[in-house]
């Protein structure tokens, strides 16, 4: 891919874009780590019995979908 | 016909005006990324909505009679272009060191609102700065549709945010921290001003502020400590998990969209001039006559384009707009032209406010001065109707400009009708400007106002302001007269 941004991304901003990038990068593992901790819950409550019984709330499975979703 | 002067700074093609036409021509190399782009969701949606300039790709028979013609041979030779668009053409061009800082505001707004929504597509802005967005019918569009480039999956960075800082968010906290303009800052700056130019202006304490911290002081420390030769840091950053990139650049979006948000230039600011309508002179008769005959003379020449000149707060220009005319409105005062905008936004009414002082108007910009065409030229000859209410003495005392040469320029700027207002040196904010002047405009009156019209413009009718030293004058322009 051929990129044709000519710009002056500057250096001082480029830089702290990186190190910010970096920071949200260890919050979306976070953010991961949390849903999978749930989903797992999740899958463990559906074999025995049904989750709200427990008093879990299921995500919509419309909303799950989009989460997963890579582009 | 002269020549067209086209944009070269983008390797992706480049944009001229030509024989009245906004013509973009594209290479081979980024033709099919361009198409791809108008074919998605956020181009169609935005194109519909009026914030994205429209784009019709021309056929082989056009392209064939354009490659013909002697002004446009060059440009299809050193661009090697395989396909030309052609742009609906923005009314009255405009630009960013005119716009107060209202308009710039509502341009970074607009930028950011696409590069969020061709994130979702699969494309990224590859340039934020606000020469991409152009004023018309009271809403800011962006005009330069070749700025959108497919973007890699995997790359969490955006290489265009250093220039949306800079062009954006650098000068809107400037306006708000030291009150400075647009104009101060593009009219000699073409990429906005860097964080190191406002670190120079901050404080001790202000440097750690939360705002100058992360926009101004960390770029600054950072660019101080970097080594500047280091190549590493403007190679791209790719990441195995494409959704963890993705995730990294919406929410840069949405840090620098409340950083913008935190910027928005407050409703009511107060300038020498803004509060000019509730402070002026004229008892309500003599206002109530005013009114009525700026009403009565759009309402005999509908004029279908309309300048202001000395808008203040645009209560004329509404006026114009209401009568169902385009307006540009003009003002030295940033504020004055904000407050228009404002208004006009909340009215929907269609107004161009700017930010220009009519007696050191912009000048042409840009490499050669052939980037950015100067006021005056963009002016001359393109309005039906102006209104030069309340100016004169301003450009006669203060400006100390020849009566004359007011109007030969009212005379180069409408096509058919002049709405003036004199004003007798023996007014009383005449006399304020003058300050122990009097003597240099003894000779002006009534009378040799009329004379000095002659030439130019044939007298339709004038009305004495009741109580008052002022006298409305509607003008008709003489053809053929001496310009």
């Amino acid at each position: 891919m051929t990129i044709l941004a000519y710009v002056d991304p500057g250096m001082g901003a480029l830089v702290w874009q990186t190190v910010v990038a970096a920071f949200v990068g260890f919050v979306f593992y976070l953010k991961e780590t949390r849903r999978w901790i749930v989903n797992m819950f999740l899958k463990i409550f559906r074999r025995g019995q049904k989750p709200q019984d427990a008093g879990l709330k299921i995500p919509p499975a419309e909303k799950v979908e989009a989460e997963t979703d890579v582009r | 016909m002269s020549l067209p002067a086209p944009s070269f700074r983008d390797p992706a093609g480049c944009c001229c005006v030509f024989d009245g036409r906004v013509l973009r021509f594209v290479t081979a190399e980024a033709l099919p990324e361009f198409e791809n782009f108008l074919q998605t969701d956020c181009a169609r949606k935005f194109t519909a909505a009026k914030k994205l300039v429209p784009s019709r790709k021309l056929n082989e028979t056009e392209i064939a009679k354009l490659r013909g013609t002697p002004g446009l041979k060059t440009i299809f030779a050193a661009q090697k272009t395989v396909a030309v668009f052609e742009h609906e053409r923005i009314s009255f061009q405009n630009f960013p060191h005119e716009w107060p800082p209202e308009m710039l505001w509502a341009a970074g707004k607009l930028t950011l609102e696409l590069a969020q929504a061709a994130l979702t597509d699969g494309f990224c802005l590859k340039d934020a700065t606000p020469n991409n967005v152009l004023f018309c019918g009271g809403g800011p569009v962006f005009i330069d549709a070749l700025s959108f480039e497919r973007r890699n999956p995997h790359d969490p960075l955006w290489m265009a945010h250093a220039q949306f800082v800079r062009t954006f968010l650098l000068p809107l906290l400037a306006n708000r921290r030291w009150n400075l303009q647009p104009a101060e800052i593009f009219t000699t700056r073409r990429d906005g001003i860097e964080p190191e130019e406002i670190y120079r202006f901050c404080g001790a304490l202000e440097k750690f502020s939360p705002r100058t911290l992360s926009l101004v002081s960390i770029p600054t420390w950072l660019s101080r400590k970097t080594n500047p030769d280091n190549e590493k840091i403007y190679q791209p950053h790719l990441l195995a998990d494409a959704k963890k990139a993705r995730f990294i650049l919406e929410s840069l979006f949405k840090r620098v969209e409340r950083q913008l948000d935190s910027l928005k230039p407050p409703a009511k600011k107060k300038s020498g001039w803004s509060g000019y309508m509730e402070t002026h002179s004229y008892g309500d008769p003599a206002f109530a006559a005013k009114e009525k005959f700026v009403r009565e003379a759009l309402q005999e020449f509908k004029p279908a384009r309309v300048l202001d000149a000395g808008a203040n707060t645009g209560h004329f220009s509404a006026l114009a707009a209401q009568s169902g005319a385009e307006v540009v409105a003009v003002d030295l005062d940033a504020a004055c032209a904000g407050a228009i905008w404002n208004r006009a936004r909340k009215e929907k009414l269609n107004i161009l406010p700017l930010a220009v002082n009519l007696a050191r108007p912009s000048p042409a910009l840009g490499w050669r001065n052939n980037e950015q065409a100067s006021f005056l030229d963009r002016a001359a000859g393109s309005f039906d109707g102006v209104l030069m209410l309340a100016l004169i003495h301003h450009l006669l005392v203060t400006e100390r400009i020849p009566l004359e040469e007011i109007l030969r320029l009212a005379y180069q700027l409408t096509n058919q009708l002049l709405v003036i207002e004199f004003i007798e040196p023996q007014d009383a904010m005449f006399r304020r400007l003058t300050r122990g002047r009097e003597g240099l405009h003894a000779s002006l009156d009534a009378a040799a106002f009329e004379r000095a019209c002659a030439p130019h413009f044939e007298i339709v009718r004038s009305l004495a302001l009741p109580g008052t030293q002022r006298r409305m004058y509607c003008l008709s322009k003489r053809k053929g007269g001496a310009g």
